[in-house]
């Protein structure tokens, strides 16, 4: 059990929910890559206290070491994230350009009056 | 078993493919589509002929192909006395309609070829159904009939009525059939085969005792009244005769509404000592025999009489499967062939006199004899079947009928008593609608509205009732013809059969015959000194009104549903996502980590300083980005968050993802601010006028906390339960050896899971294909090029010439 890990994603999944919930792009995509960290300490924790052990790189088979499955696949989530965040980012940029506002609740006022 | 294969293709297989064939050369065809349809029910009927031939009944022979092995679901079919029965029924019906309906259908008439096309798909599924050995199989050729009968019946969809009884007969035999499905899958799970034969043939005394038994069994009668138009599900036959005529013979009396009975005397070994059965049978078919007499006796269209006669028979047929003895039932192939001869005839001759007369209101009809003789007979022989008539296969059915339902009344006490009354009442009121039949359309003086519009049908379309009313009678004067080859189909277990004879000395039954008899002429002719006043079904009594205002109801309610749920803004649908979240995991953590709590306590030694200053940094970069003002500053306190995250994957012993962290968060860095260095300032002076209203942001900031504290206490009670023996360890102990690599992470990714990493790389480049998309097919306002070259769109370059 990892009470500071487990506590420090109760805050960052807490600042990303509010932030999500906002109508402004930015902070959507603030939320958005808060919620990405956050989600990678979840599956971090899963490989255990690393308290006594070292990485897992085999140089001597006797002494512990953590587990490397729940960091290769952080690996591929960090990464896969990152395409995403990419893709968020120039998705807004578009919306700002086509729509001149960076307000999601101000696109769908327009959409209507329009 | 070869030739067995080959015999039984030609048979179902050909139909089902036939049929889109028909669809095709329908459009070339036009009206002689029919001709080309008629090829597949005769095939058939040679085919099953040839079959029951060759394999020597009554032995029961499976047929079986491969499908879905894996699923242990198969092509099989069973050819046993039972299904070859029905299987003629079904062909040699098919045969005789579709050559009817050649003469029926409207020279004019559009859409020949799908016409005939549905017949002949109805007539495939048909088969496939009596024939399959599969309870799966049942089910889907089950529900093919239910669509072939909903296209078919909805033929005229111009017509308001034929809508409306196409769609009721969809819904009541479809979600009848869903419930018939869950009661073959339960009886799959008890007995562990979906084989009918093994189930026939098999020892199923351990599995009967269950509940589960009894609950499949309801279930699949709930199949078998809906289809067969059971009370109170009996509203949608009549309804379903708003299809041409010729349908109205063959599937809505002589076939598909005998599903239900077939599927009754299908499973009648495996469910006739259940306690239930008699009782739960009796009691619903024998009402519905009764009701639906009445509710003949009172309807006026023609085709009203025959479908309420139809569903009056339909419980006839099911009450007596209820009633039967558990060694097996004697007559049940005589009743349902008697039925199929006079109704099939009746329904026929119905749809030539409203062709010829172009009326269907028997109160608007009469005197036809001299313009239809032949027509006049074959109606006689035909109601008098119906009546029960001696010299007819009806007498013969009401004999036996009188005889069995006599046995039963002695044998089951006050069930048998209220059989008894039901088929004593309904003999009454049918001789009466049976002579009011065929009087008051053949009989009396010719209306002045007839005599105008009358034309002569075609003799070949006379030809069909002709046939099955000179069945009628054959069989009704020779019932000896008919001990070898119900002999021949009986099966065991369902059928004792007995010899038929004429005559049988005067007897009780004979007695009670003559009376009943009596007493439906007396019936009849109080209803003509009445001309037929009293006559009208009563409100309480249309159940099909019920069921159409229950849809309109539901129609309205799920617009109300609708409604509330639905926003007009999507920003309104991921608070309820998140509530959502939070009270489903949220409530199941509640429920079950009350356990935590003293396992938590323990816990706070352990805490290691340095992974609690850096967490305590993270959480408090993370926290700066709500209450820093502007954008760029939060951006940077985010991205301070974002390294000392790779800090916290050192502490972790993970120098891979630290590494992987440092150059995304570069990266990241990068490019946020890129993207917010062309977002105007204005844009962010707007935002932070456009502040929510207070209500929102404190349920936000509520609904935020809670998914905090739900991923916190999800975290400690996962890693409260390490696995034992995580799959992690197999890496570490085998990198070096398999993968050649002492870095098991990296092996992970490049060597064991390399896959993975390929469909990893694969999400990065179709991002990099979406992004330029966004960028590329973006074009420049006229505003934007005046700008210059160097001021891109956005940029906010003209910002301050604007304001």
């Amino acid at each position: 059990m990892q009470l500071e890990t487990a506590l420090l994603i109760g805050v960052m999944f807490t600042v990303a929910t509010y932030l999500v919930l906002q109508r402004s792009f930015v902070k959507i995509l603030f939320g958005f890559l808060i919620l990405t960290n956050a989600a990678n300490f979840v599956v971090l924790a899963m490989s255990g206290r690393p308290d006594g052990k070292v990485a897992p790189v085999v140089l001597d088979p006797q002494s512990p070491m953590v587990d490397p499955l729940p960091q290769a696949l952080i690996l591929t989530a960090i990464v896969i994230g990152f395409g995403v965040a990419a893709y968020l980012v120039f998705l807004l940029y578009r919306l700002f350009l086509d729509q001149k506002t960076t307000n999601a609740a101000e696109l769908y006022d327009e959409k209507e009056s329009g | 078993m070869e030739l067995h294969g080959i015999n039984f293709l030609l048979v179902l297989g050909l139909p089902l493919i036939g049929s889109p064939l028909v669809a095709l050369a329908g459009r070339r065809l036009g009206r002689r589509s029919g001709w080309l349809a008629l090829a597949f029910p005769l095939i058939s009927t040679a085919a099953l002929l040839a079959l029951a031939g060759g394999i020597g009944l009554p032995t029961r022979v499976v047929i079986e192909w491969p499908w879905v092995p894996s699923l242990g679901l198969g092509l099989s079919f069973l050819i046993d006395g039972l299904s070859i029965f029905f299987g003629l029924v079904v062909s040699v019906m098919g045969s005789l309609i579709v050559f009817y309906a050649i003469f029926y259908l409207d020279k004019d008439e559009e859409h020949q070829g799908r016409f005939y096309s549905y017949l002949v798909l109805f007539m495939g599924a048909m088969l496939g159904t009596v024939f399959s050995n599969h309870l799966v199989l049942i089910f889907i050729f089950w529900e093919l009939t239910g669509i072939a009968s909903f296209l078919l019946i909805g033929f005229w969809h111009g017509e308001a009525d034929s809508r409306v009884g196409a769609r009721q007969a969809l819904l009541v035999t479809g979600s009848t059939g869903l419930a018939m499905f869950v009661g073959l899958v339960i009886l799959h799970q008890i007995f562990g085969s979906a084989s009918v034969s093994e189930l026939l043939s098999g020892d199923l005394s351990s599995g009967k005792h269950s509940v589960l038994f009894t609950v499949a069994m309801l279930l699949v009668l709930v199949g078998a009244f809906g289809k067969s138009a059971q009370f109170p599900l009996h509203f949608w036959l009549p309804n379903a005769m708003a299809a041409p005529t010729p349908v109205s013979a063959y599937l809505h009396s002589a076939t598909m509404v005998k599903l239900g009975v077939f599927l009754v005397a299908r499973l009648y070994p495996v469910f006739v000592d259940h306690s239930w059965w008699a009782p739960l049978l009796g009691l619903i078919a024998f009402t519905t025999m009764a009701l639906g007499a009445v509710l003949a006796l009172l309807s006026h269209d023609l085709k009203a009489i025959l479908a309420f006669s139809t569903v009056s028979q339909l419980g006839y047929l099911i009450g007596y499967y209820g009633l039967g003895p558990p060694d097996g039932v004697e007559h049940d192939y005589l009743h349902i062939l008697n039925h199929v001869f006079y109704k099939g005839c009746l329904f026929m001759v119905v749809g030539i006199v409203a062709h010829a007369a172009g009326i269907r209101d028997i109160r608007q009809l009469g005197g036809l004899f001299p313009r239809l003789p032949l027509l006049g007979v074959t109606t006689l022989v035909a109601a008098a079947t119906m009546a029960g008539i001696p010299g007819t296969t009806g007498f013969l059915s009401k004999e036996m009928m009188l005889k069995e339902i006599f046995e039963a009344m002695r044998a089951r006490d006050e069930l048998g008593l209220y059989a008894t009354a039901c088929v004593v009442l309904t003999s009454v009121v049918k001789v009466a609608f049976s002579v009011r039949l065929f009087a008051n359309i053949f009989l009396g003086k010719k209306p002045e509205q007839v005599k105008q519009d009358f034309h002569a049908p075609s003799p070949w379309m006379q030809l069909p009732p002709v046939l099955l009313a000179a069945c009628a009678l054959l069989f009704g004067l020779f019932p000896g013809l008919l001990d070898a080859p119900f002999g021949a189909l009986a099966v065991e277990g369902l059928n004792r059969p007995q010899h038929l004879a004429l005559w049988h000395g005067f007897t009780k039954e004979l007695l009670v015959s003559s009376l009943v008899l009596a007493l439906g002429f007396g019936l009849y002719w109080l209803g003509e000194k009445t001309n037929w006043r009293w006559h009208h079904i009563p409100r309480w009594l249309r159940f099909d009104v019920a069921f159409e205002a229950g849809i309109e109801v539901f129609s309205k309610f799920t617009k109300v549903v609708t409604r509330v749920l639905r926003s007009d803004q999507p920003l309104d649908y991921l608070p309820i996502i998140v509530t959502f979240f939070v009270l489903l995991v949220g409530g199941r953590l509640l429920w079950q980590g009350s356990g935590l709590w003293g396992s938590l306590a323990l816990d706070w030694g352990t805490v290691q300083p340095l992974r609690t200053l850096a967490a305590g940094l993270i959480a408090l970069a993370v926290v700066g980005v709500l209450f820093l003002r502007r954008w760029t500053a939060q951006l940077i306190s985010l991205s301070v968050a974002g390294f000392l995250t790779c800090f916290y994957f050192v502490l972790y012993r993970a120098p891979d993802l630290a590494l992987t962290q440092i150059l995304v968060e570069t990266v990241t860095l990068i490019m946020v601010l890129l993207l917010l260095a062309r977002f105007p300032r204005s844009a962010q002076v707007g935002e932070e006028r456009r502040k929510p209203v207070r209500f929102r942001r404190v349920f936000h900031m509520l609904l935020a906390l809670s998914v905090g504290g739900v991923a916190t206490v999800l975290t400690l009670m996962v890693t409260a339960n390490p696995h034992p023996s995580p799959i992690g360890r197999g890496f570490l102990e085998h990198t070096v050896e398999l993968a050649k690599g002492s870095n098991a992470v990296n092996t992970i990714l490049v060597d064991f899971r390399g896959f993975d990493t390929l469909g990893e790389i694969t999400v990065l480049v179709i991002a990099t294909l979406g992004c330029l998309g966004l960028l590329m097919r973006y074009k420049r306002t006229p505003e934007e090029y005046q700008q210059g070259p160097h001021g891109p769109p956005g940029s906010g370059a003209g910002e301050e010439v604007r304001e």
